[in-house]
């Protein structure tokens, strides 16, 4: 990952992290504030449901304080009072309760027979238990009716005194879906009542003010909690899949008089606006954020304009400094730490191209001086003999001519011989000087070397101590671009040095194989090794670790290689011999093919 | 002396002009509207109230229920009641004017019971009709009293005519009106109209008669005590009407024993006494005890506990109780009905019967025309889709016929019920025949000049 990538990482990071904190920090905050709210509404709610649950009890108790009061029923408690037949008043339960808004009434003698029931005529002659409870408060009750069906309502019983015996109204009303419609709702709320016989959840048992609730299965658990527990339950319920039409729901049961749980009230708040509210917010720090993400791309790519980019150019300029191309310079487009980067750079390049020139320069008057040094040690050793010579023959010409023509004889020989001496020491000078361009075709090296190795192999067995020869060559062909003639120099230049290497016999291993895209050469032999110092300076002009010679042959075989696009190394442990390897561009298969 | 005179002359002469006062009172007068409600269709086949005033048949019952010639003047039997004739009332005339042939009465007769006739083969034979049928039919003569037997000539398009003492002068939003048939061969009526406005509410007759807007009223048996207290003028049969629980044999009451259980639960004190308030009579018979004398021998009593025993092998299901033309007694009778099963051990619902064709138990209310024992039974007997036995000629026998069609429980006899309406105080000389039809030919209105 890059500077820019990194930054532009990082500050796109930033930008989530507040946002996401901050959005979650406000969600978490409106959700308790509205949650506080709807405690609140549903606590005012309840109390309000308790006072008209109150009121409606109330309103029974009233009516059948009235009715009780009035002259039609006192007549017939009055008859019922004093031994009178109860069947001509059969069908009268159901027109009192006409009159007074009762959805039961039950006219039930002394002995607890009802007489008549608005509710389940035919029941007259059964027995209504509930005439125990008489003049008590209201009561929740469920009655059974004539269709199999069952309700729930809200009862109270009222005695009447007829005479010596007494006659017991038993009336209420019923609670169901108008009974819920009656309770004052805000909006948002909704409620809901809940009533089964069954020990089960009867999904069918929900109503609400507009008729059975389609799906009940949501509010199953709460319902079934609240009846368990008989005390108010609170839930959160889900009655489709959107978040939005959630709901705080708060169950409250509605108890008979010894206890059990009669049916449940379900008050139901709309979480619709405390879901919106956060999902407004949500939609907010989304775009937020995007927004941030976005300003971080700008950001980043303003910084890049301004940071990266030139940091990326001085880290190209370093990478093309380190492959060697000192004279790199970068643009200074500021005035600031980066651009005074950008200055110091260029100024470090300049001192190292001028103190590669001077170095250059420096090595150049060295290699004059060795040259020179060279020279004159190569040229003063014919020339000594030489001098040595020529003043013997002029001391010659005083001797007796026999000894004269004698010395001459010599001398001539001599002079000659350093002549020719002479003559090959300027000739390998003016060999290395004029080192002719290779002239490349596609060759196969192992051709090469088998051709050197067939050279030198006779040497190898008629030396007094002989050196073995080992060839590793690969069986496939090394197909290089290469100067045949040149390359041959070379190799035969390391193996000459090799022999030279081990005057007292040994081991020279050629090896030849293909490493990758390069054909690795390797000349090595067991002599006594070279030091480290000398590995360094073995390619140098003139210099050499032997007793004589030029000290140009691995010159020679470096400037070979250099003109094959080479490399040469040497690989040497002291006394255990020295490894010099060649390495060239091999050509490519299918070259190799055509080849 | 003369004074001594005066005074007994004196009151001789206001006694005899109260008398005669009283005598002119009395006395059926000529002229008047006759205004009657219903809570039915007064054309209701076979025995709406203006059906029975503008068709006679063959025979007739009087209040006493003794079967009296109609338009047949005398009948006789052969062939063991295989082959009856009757031979018909000479001069008589439909309301439209066209002769009453024998013709005319085959058809309408045949017209009435389509492919249910108890005869086999109906011809005219002169002035008479020849009955013939594969079985004997020793109870014809009763039987062609009932309302469906009424004689009626449907010429076209019009209305049916008929010959009886009142025909259809219109028939206006629900009210039909109908004139008194000056021909009548019973002789002209008393009144000359008599309106019969049909699917009036009970309250609102009652309404009406209080106010004077209607001259009769129908009171149902669980209402006659309360009409009594109104202090009503009531009229009311003898028990015509038997309440039935009709008990099907297949399905889940396919077992003897749960009919049984069924019978010994119901509870028929608790109808009489409470929803009809003691009108009418609980039985267990199919016939009233007047026409039999030998009800009592058919116990009443309930037994919950040996319901209880008999009714293992009841299913789960509930029993479906439905109702024939259910009104409101009979839909609390049908109620407690099922409270009473419930008590031993019964599962059933009442429910509607056009939502249940077959049911397992019908409450039904059958009305009794027949003023003879044996036919009667028949006539029970069919209207519960029962075979007609054979032999019920002598008590006996009709009591064997009887009692073994009680003994398969396929119907549980509940009570039987009078008929009974309300009139107003210018309404005179109504009497009630056997069935607790109103005898309206007879009924003259105070008042009417």
């Amino acid at each position: 990952m890059n500077l820019r990538q990194k930054m532009l990482a990082m500050v796109a990071l930033t930008v989530m992290v507040t946002v996401a904190a901050v959005g979650w920090t406000v969600s978490l905050r409106v959700r308790r504030v509205f949650e506080k709210i709807d405690r609140e509404r549903t606590a005012d709610f309840v109390g309000q449901f308790r006072r008209a649950y109150q009121r409606r009890a109330d309103a029974v108790a009233l009516s059948l304080d009235r009715m009780a009061g009035s002259e039609p029923l006192m007549r017939i408690a009055f008859d019922l009072g004093h031994g009178g037949d109860p069947a001509p008043y059969l069908n009268r339960a159901a027109a009192l309760a006409q009159e007074y808004q009762l959805d039961f009434l039950e006219i039930v003698s002394s002995d607890g027979s009802i007489v008549s029931s608005a509710q389940w005529p035919a029941r007259f002659g059964y027995k209504e238990a509930a005439v125990t409870g008489a003049n008590r408060m209201p009561f929740l009750k469920e009655e059974v009716l004539p269709d199999g069906s069952t309700q729930i309502g809200l009862f109270a019983v009222h005695a009447v005194r007829g005479g010596e015996k007494t006659v017991y109204l038993v009336g209420g009303t019923r609670l169901d879906r108008e009974f819920l419609m009656s309770l004052p709702a805000l909006a948002g709320t909704q409620i809901f009542l809940y009533r089964s016989f069954n020990a089960g959840f009867d999904a069918h048992g929900l109503v609400g003010v507009k008729g059975n609730v389609g799906n009940a299965a949501p509010y199953q658990s709460l319902i079934n909690q609240s009846r368990a527990s008989g005390q108010d339950s609170n839930a959160v319920v889900y009655p489709s899949g959107n978040l939005e039409d959630s709901v705080d729901v708060t169950a409250i049961p509605l108890k008979a008089a010894d206890g059990t749980v009669m049916a449940v009230l379900i008050v139901a708040n709309s979480r619709r606006g405390m879901v919106e509210v956060q999902q407004h917010i949500k939609a907010i720090a989304y775009g937020v954020a995007g927004g941030g993400i976005l300003f971080a791309i700008a950001a980043s790519l303003w910084i890049a304009a301004r940071v990266s980019r030139p940091i990326e150019q001085l880290a190209r300029a370093a990478g093309e400094v380190a492959d060697g191309r000192w004279e790199t310079r970068v643009s200074v487009g500021s005035h600031d730490e980066v651009g005074m980067l950008a200055n110091s750079f260029n100024r470090m390049t300049s001192q190292l191209v001028e103190q590669r020139e001077r170095l250059v320069q420096a090595e150049r008057v060295a290699a004059w001086r060795e040259l020179a040094r060279r020279l004159a040690h190569e040229l003063n050793n014919p020339l000594f003999p030489l001098q040595l010579t020529v003043e013997n023959l002029v001391r010659s010409r005083h001797l007796p001519q026999e000894q004269c023509d004698e010395i001459f004889a010599e001398s001539a020989a001599t002079l000659m011989a350093e002549i020719a001496n002479l003559k090959t020491i300027v000739a390998r000078f003016s060999d290395f000087s004029k080192m002719p361009k290779p002239q490349e075709s596609n060759l196969d090296v192992r051709e090469v070397m088998q051709r050197v190795l067939v050279l030198f192999s006779p040497t190898l067995d008629q030396r007094e101590q002989p050196i073995t020869l080992k060839t590793q060559i690969a069986p496939d062909p090394l197909m290089v671009s290469a100067d045949a003639e040149l390359l041959h120099r070379a190799l035969s230049n390391l193996v000459l040095n090799a022999i030279d290497a081990m005057p007292d016999g040994g081991t020279l291993t050629a090896v030849a194989a293909r490493k990758g895209d390069v054909v690795q050469i390797s000349i090595s032999d067991t002599g006594t090794g070279l030091t480290p110092e000398e590995c360094q300076r073995l390619f140098t002009p003139y210099y050499t670790t032997k007793q004589h010679g030029t000290g140009l042959g691995l010159a020679i075989v470096q400037s070979v290689v250099a003109d094959h696009h080479g490399t040469i190394t040497v690989e040497s442990i002291q006394g255990s011999g020295a490894t010099f390897v060649i390495e060239l561009p091999a050509l490519p298969i299918a070259s190799e093919a055509r080849a | 002396m003369k004074l001594t005179m005066f005074r007994p002359f004196v009151i001789s002469s206001l006694v005899v002009c109260l008398a005669l006062s009283a005598v002119a009172r009395t006395r059926s007068r000529y002229g008047g509207a006759l205004r009657i409600e219903t809570q039915g269709d007064p054309w209701l086949v076979p025995d709406g109230i203006a059906r029975k005033l503008v068709f006679d048949g063959l025979t007739r019952l009087d209040d006493s229920g003794v079967l009296l010639p109609g338009l047949a003047i005398r009948w006789e039997s052969q062939n063991d009641n295989h082959r009856w004739q009757f031979w018909l009332r000479p001069g008589v005339r439909f309301h439209d004017g066209a002769a009453m042939t024998p013709a005319a009465v085959a058809v309408s007769l045949s017209q009435s019971c389509a492919r249910q006739c108890p005869w086999t083969g109906l011809s005219a034979v002169g002035n008479s009709l020849v009955f013939v049928g594969d079985s004997a039919m020793p109870q014809l003569p009763a039987e062609l009293a009932r309302s469906m037997y009424l004689v009626a000539r449907q010429h076209d398009a019009a209305e049916p005519s008929g010959t009886g003492p009142f025909r259809v002068a219109k028939v206006t939003n629900g009210v039909v009106s109908l004139a008194a048939n000056g021909d009548y061969w019973q002789g002209r009526p008393f009144v000359d109209t008599v309106q019969v406005e049909g699917k009036r509410s009970l309250r609102d007759q009652w309404l009406d008669l209080s106010v004077g807007r209607a001259d009769m009223v129908e009171v149902p048996a669980e209402l006659l005590h309360q009409a009594v207290q109104d202090r009503l003028m009531v009229l009311a049969s003898h028990p015509t009407d038997l309440l039935v629980l009709s008990v099907s044999s297949k399905g889940a009451l396919h077992d003897d024993q749960l009919r049984q259980a069924i019978a010994l639960a119901v509870d028929r004190s608790a109808l009489f006494n409470v929803i009809f308030q003691k009108e009418g009579e609980p039985t267990a018979s199919l016939l009233p005890a007047d026409l039999t004398g030998y009800a009592f021998l058919f116990p009443t009593e309930r037994d919950v506990a040996r319901a209880h025993n008999y009714r293992a092998g009841a299913g789960t299901s509930p029993l479906v109780l439905t109702i024939d033309h259910p009104d409101a007694s009979t839909q609390l009778v049908a109620e407690r009905i099922v409270l009473n099963l419930r008590e031993a051990g019964l599962n059933a619902q009442v429910r509607p019967a056009s939502s249940q064709p077959t049911a397992d138990l019908v409450l039904k209310r059958i009305h009794l025309e027949a003023g003879d024992a044996a036919a009667g039974l028949d006539e029970i007997l069919e209207d519960l889709g029962q075979k007609i036995p054979e032999e019920t000629g002598n008590p006996d026998a009709l009591y064997q016929a009887e009692r073994d069609f009680l003994r398969t429980y396929q119907a549980i006899p509940l009570l039987y019920l009078p008929r009974a309406l309300a009139f107003s105080e210018r309404v005179r000389d109504l009497r009630l025949t056997g069935d607790g039809t109103p005898m309206i030919a007879g009924v003259s209105i105070d008042g009417a000049k």
